[in-house]
């Protein structure tokens, strides 16, 4: 178990390197002088090329990767051409942002989507499966901007309940929550549902049953502990997901966060910037694989007694 | 089996009802519990950071957004970011709106006189003036200001690079600028290396801001850290978290009257849905309607708020630029021709709503040296098909590619498909390609980009400032993608900013523009957007910036 943990661990350091190496590689291959996007229209070619030399981008390759990768092991990921700032605090505080949103939009999503697929399961093919999986239906295929949107205009504007954006109260984030947990949550629910239902046809739900167990037990106790499996993956690619950045829903919601500093770099062929959020998401990335693989093994001895 | 599940699975459906309802509540709750305002009441106030309270906003303070966050509050490091500079800081001069025109006024100069040659110009500065730091400004701040734009990496050197020893100073050759002399704390004169009768528009631009010599030797965090960014301006920085919001709030040391404007938030609101609804209510005071769709504006604003609508041109251009190395636009039959083939009136209507004018010439209409009698292309299709026919081209024939950037707004996306189609009419190809930002500015750049439509906006009232840009030299020609061949003209365009006599240089510059429009047809002049901003019900008046950039003066603005 730990052999395997550390060679995973061992894996993900290789693939941040190689990560950060192409990332590296394409920004500069790519067309376009980040320096004339930085200095804007009325900057003229002189300024240009001094600002190109006084941040190092003449050197060779060779020399601004070593430079990059030595300064990124010291936690200095360089300063944003387009903030202005050093890379690393503008992704510190944005990630508090985002784990806010992320976790907030988790909660949700789980909580709803869980309940709502066993709901589903128990009572599939009657109206409260109809009634469930319409509104997980409705999760998955109603854009995020659109949830986004109606949500603003009904509890901000109109009830006047909630803030209609920002980041500094924990209410700002109940309606962004909403709007990019619903979505996940009808992912799960279906999910839920349909392993839920397969798992209740198995020998051993019988057992339990035939044992005097009551459903409730056996729901919860026999039969969604095996549904969790899939789920569980399901749960942690979706939080990775979200921590590496929720572009829409903080651009709408204006909050600032990984995602909408994402954009900013890529828009502005921000290098510094973009080097450190996309090496930011591939490390959340990774780090949700393997948070998922463990819990594989937490939730199934066989996978346990196999690694 | 079917019917022993369904016995079981009722106390389980009830159970999860019972908590899908409590967590439903406890959201509604929650939600409930921390407004007291009733839903009909528009009095909400966002703090900084968003969070909704139910108090009345502040006396005094103003709530504004911008769809993008500054880069630096530092003028030095930008070329765009003036909100804060404006505000914060001061210039010697000012170009200011008075009875609807802009006119250059006296700020920090208390008084000037100019040289017959109009070489030297010898200033004499406002004297009790300090800092928000209460250090006093004189004369060697000025100098420093001049100084600093060409040492610290700054991005603005083009005004200061016009003094004597600029160039020395700039490569290290020289430790202070020779053509910068200060007699005394309030006695300084500058003389430039050749006349430049706009020299005074140029010192009111947000570039030329003042800045504290004494504080600048003691802080390290000026134009990031707002504590360490002093100016002499109406305002002071006090906060500006990144991505999110900056606040700027009156400078009881200000020298100039106390603006009505006490407090204003700028937060930064990327989704003009968003920035439309926190307006509607009652939680942003202003509103830049330029970063709504326009659809929005038709339909909402110009009905229900058209009397809180204030309209300023944006004093700059939309134009076509058609690069003179293209097999065919090299021609000047097939630039007339493609000039004559666009209905420019018909645009501005459709795709404008009408708020937009139609400019004819190179200087935009508000700027010194704008010429209303300019007669620019009409809009003849059959005409610019003969032409076309005239000089041996067949439908179909002529081909280029109108390279449009991704970031471009939606009404100029429409812009290009529009041009695209009327091209299309007279049997020439214009294929509209979408390049990302940073590849559309590095071939245009490269002088090989074929065509494309962009807007310049003025950053001083001056016609230099944007004949000079696109053709004051071959350099200039050529990293706009126009390559303009006539060498003659060129030298005429650099050398007309140092025409003394007012009367001669505006003449200069009209004969000019006829013939780069209307002999050469070497760019398309298409029109001049209007600026909408809508004042919400806490704002008396506003007077925007004279060039209609998104910045202004928050002293421009009254609150009731």
């Amino acid at each position: 178990m730990r052999q395997s943990f550390l060679r995973r661990l061992a894996e993900s350091v290789v693939i941040l390197i190689g990560v950060a190496l192409l990332i590296f590689i394409m920004l500069r291959v790519v067309p376009g002088n980040p320096i004339e996007i930085m200095m804007g229209e009325h900057a003229n070619q002189s300024t240009v090329d001094r600002m190109t030399a006084e941040l190092g981008l003449d050197k060779p390759i060779y020399v601004q990767f070593f430079r990059y990768i030595t300064g990124a092991l010291r936690g200095d990921f360089g300063t944003s051409y387009s903030l202005g700032k050093p890379v690393s605090s503008l992704m510190r505080s944005a990630f508090g942002n985002t784990l806010k949103l992320s976790v907030s939009a988790a909660v949700f999503a789980w909580v709803i989507g869980i309940l709502c697929g066993v709901l589903s399961a128990v009572r599939a093919g009657g109206p409260a499966d109809h009634i469930f999986m319409g509104f997980s239906l409705m999760g998955v295929s109603m854009p995020v901007f659109m949830t986004a949107m109606v949500l603003q205009f009904f509890f901000g504007y109109y009830l006047h309940w909630l803030p209609i954006s920002g980041s500094g109260s924990w209410r700002n984030f109940i309606l962004p929550a909403i709007a990019l947990g619903w979505n996940s949550a009808g992912a799960i629910s279906r999910l839920t549902r349909s392993t839920l239902l397969d798992v209740l046809q198995e020998d051993y739900i019988e057992t339990a049953r035939a044992k005097g167990l009551t459903e409730t037990t056996v729901v919860l106790f026999h039969a969604l502990r095996n549904t969790m499996l899939p789920v569980v993956t399901m749960m942690a690619i979706q939080f990775s997901g979200m921590l590496s950045g929720a572009v829409i829903t903080e651009t709408v919601f204006s909050i600032n966060g990984i995602g909408r500093l994402s954009v900013l770099a890529i828009s502005g062929r921000d290098i510094p910037l973009l080097q450190g959020t996309v090496l930011f998401s591939t490390a959340v990335v990774i780090l949700g694989n393997l948070i998922s693989d463990s819990l594989y093994s937490v939730l199934d001895p066989r996978i346990r007694r196999e690694a | 089996m079917k019917t022993q599940n369904r016995f079981h699975k009722s106390t389980l459906i009830k159970s999860a009802v019972t908590l899908l309802t409590a967590l439903s509540l406890s959201v509604c709750l929650t939600a409930c519990g921390g407004s007291q305002t009733d839903a009909g009441d528009n009095s909400q106030t966002p703090s900084p950071s968003g969070a909704v309270s139910s108090v009345a906003p502040e006396e005094g303070l103003l709530r504004t957004a911008v769809l993008y966050d500054i880069t630096t509050l530092d003028v030095a490091k930008t070329t765009d970011d003036y909100m804060v500079p404006m505000n914060i800081f001061d210039r010697l001069f000012e170009t200011r709106m008075v009875d609807g025109t802009a006119q250059v006024l006296k700020s920090l100069c208390e008084d000037y006189s100019i040289s017959e040659d109009g070489m030297r110009y010898d200033f004499v500065l406002k004297s009790g003036v300090v800092f928000s730091n209460g250090s006093a400004l004189t004369a060697s701040d000025v100098k420093y200001s001049f100084e600093r734009l060409l040492t610290a990496a700054a991005q603005n050197t083009d005004i200061p690079l016009e003094v004597v020893g600029a160039d020395a100073l700039m490569k290290k050759e020289a430790d202070s600028l020779a053509g910068f002399e200060v007699t005394d704390d309030t006695h300084f004169s500058i003389t430039l290396k050749a006349p430049n009768a706009g020299f005074l528009a140029e010192l009111s631009s947000p570039a030329m801001s003042i800045v504290d010599a004494e504080t600048m030797a003691q802080v390290k965090g000026f134009g990031t850290d707002p504590a360490d960014t002093i100016g002499t301006g109406p305002y002071i920085i006090t906060e500006w978290e990144a991505n999110d919001h900056y606040t700027l709030v009156y400078n009881d040391k200000y020298w100039g009257p106390e603006p009505s404007v006490k407090k204003l938030i700028v937060r930064v609101i990327p989704d003009p849905s968003t920035q439309n609804l926190m307006f509607q209510n009652g939680e942003l005071d202003m509103i830049d309607l330029i970063n709504l769709d326009s659809a929005i504006v038709e339909s909402s604003y110009k009905k229900t708020h058209a009397d809180k609508i204030v309209t300023t041109p944006r004093v700059g251009l939309t134009y076509l630029v058609m690069n003179e190395e293209n097999e065919y636009l090299r021609d000047v039959n097939v630039r007339k021709a493609i000039g004559m083939a666009i209905d420019v009136d018909t645009i501005i209507q459709n795709l404008y709503s009408g708020d937009a004018i139609r400019e004819c010439g190179i200087i935009p209409t508000g700027i010194w040296g704008h010429n209303d009698s300019l007669a620019g292309f009409s809009y003849d299709p059959e005409g610019a098909k003969k032409l076309l026919s005239d000089a041996g081209y067949v439908k179909g024939q002529i081909y280029f590619e109108l390279s449009m950037d991704s970031s471009a707004t939606s009404d100029t996306q429409l812009l290009y498909q529009d041009i695209s189609q009327e091209l299309g009419k007279i049997g020439i190809n214009a294929e509209v390609k979408t390049y990302d930002h940073a590849s559309w500015l590095a071939l245009r750049n490269s002088g090989r980009m074929d065509s494309f439509i962009a807007r310049w906006g003025m950053d001083y009232n001056d016609p230099s400032n944007i004949m000079y840009t696109f053709f004051g030299s071959r350099d200039n020609a050529r990293g706009r993608s126009i390559n303009y061949q006539d060498s003659e003209t060129i030298a005429r365009v650099a050398a007309a900013p140092s025409i003394v006599d007012d009367q001669k240089r505006m003449a200069e510059y009209q004969a000019l523009e006829k013939k780069i429009i209307l002999d050469d047809a070497a760019w398309i002049p298409l029109l001049e957007e209007l600026h909408l901003y809508c004042m919400g019900d806490r704002v008396e008046s506003f007077i925007p910036q004279w060039a209609g950039f998104s910045d202004f003066y928050a002293a421009d603005v009254t609150l009731k």
